[in-house]
């Protein structure tokens, strides 16, 4: 299967949301346990999760938020509290 | 299994996997709960930020409790060590309510949403530590005598998950 990249929103790339959370591919984890995460968690819509997910399980990992270093920071703790492999860092793009 | 009946989530549950249940969910409990730890530092342990700072060593734990960065090391200690007792806390408190529901009444039983959310993340806490000591791969492992209990065990949590997912969203 082949899916276009997320791409990011413009007010996703500001440079002054200069930090991102990804999200790294698991065997475990279910993709309908994932779409629901990003849903219920960011709010996205269906479709949205659903891309997200199908870009962390193709690619490996995908791009869920961005914002200031204490927002991601929040976003990570809150995805290892669902079970997610989060991490964060600096957007180098 | 999990299902939606009139709008509410409702957990059906045969005797035996009641008692599987409950002693998984103190097993969880066991495992993520966190140890008294002494504090080092008094001013560390009046404003309650000291947590540890390395990942644990038993893998199972290493994938509840990921490193929050991927290649910095030292921020990687940083944010662990000021969040992941909450996460041992939360995961063993979310366990708690929802090994609670077992002990509610025999059979059927009525989910409030918090009690939902708490099954659905215990359940994947479960199985992301059996999923863990089973070395659950993406290209699949090897089902053998030894591991065989471990994987029905595990296949059955992830038809649990799945009805429980199935109900919230519909």
């Amino acid at each position: 299967m082949s899916i276009a990249p997320i791409e990011l929103t413009e007010s996703d790339t500001r440079t002054d949301r200069p930090w991102i959370t990804l999200v790294w591919n698991d065997p475990i984890n279910l993709m309908s346990y994932v779409t629901y995460v990003f849903q219920e968690y960011f709010g996205y819509d269906k479709n949205k999760a659903e891309l997200l997910m199908l870009d962390v399980h193709e690619k490996g990992r995908a791009v869920v938020s961005s914002g200031s270093r204490e927002e991601m920071e929040r976003d990570v703790q809150a995805m290892h509290g669902y079970g997610l492999w989060a991490t964060m860092q600096k957007d180098d793009q | 299994m999990f299902k939606r009946q009139w709008g509410k989530i409702i957990l059906k549950l045969e005797s035996f996997e009641t008692e599987v249940l409950d002693q998984l969910f103190d097993q969880m409990i066991a495992l993520v709960e966190v140890e008294q730890m002494p504090y080092e530092d008094p001013l560390e342990r009046l404003v309650g930020i000291s947590g540890p700072i390395a990942k644990p060593t038993d893998p199972a734990l290493a994938r509840l409790f990921p490193d929050g960065y991927h290649d910095d090391s030292e921020a990687a200690a940083d944010f662990r060590r000021y969040t992941e007792h909450d996460l041992r806390n939360n995961k063993a408190m979310k366990a708690r309510i929802a090994q609670a529901c077992l002990h509610q009444w025999p059979g059927k039983r009525e989910l409030s949403a918090d009690q939902a959310n708490a099954w659905l993340l215990s359940l994947n806490d479960m199985r992301l530590a059996l999923g863990t000591r089973l070395n659950v791969t993406e290209e699949g492992t090897e089902r053998d005598a030894e591991n065989e209990p471990g994987f029905e065990l595990y296949d059955w949590l992830t038809y649990l998950q799945g009805t429980l997912i199935d109900s919230l969203q519909r």
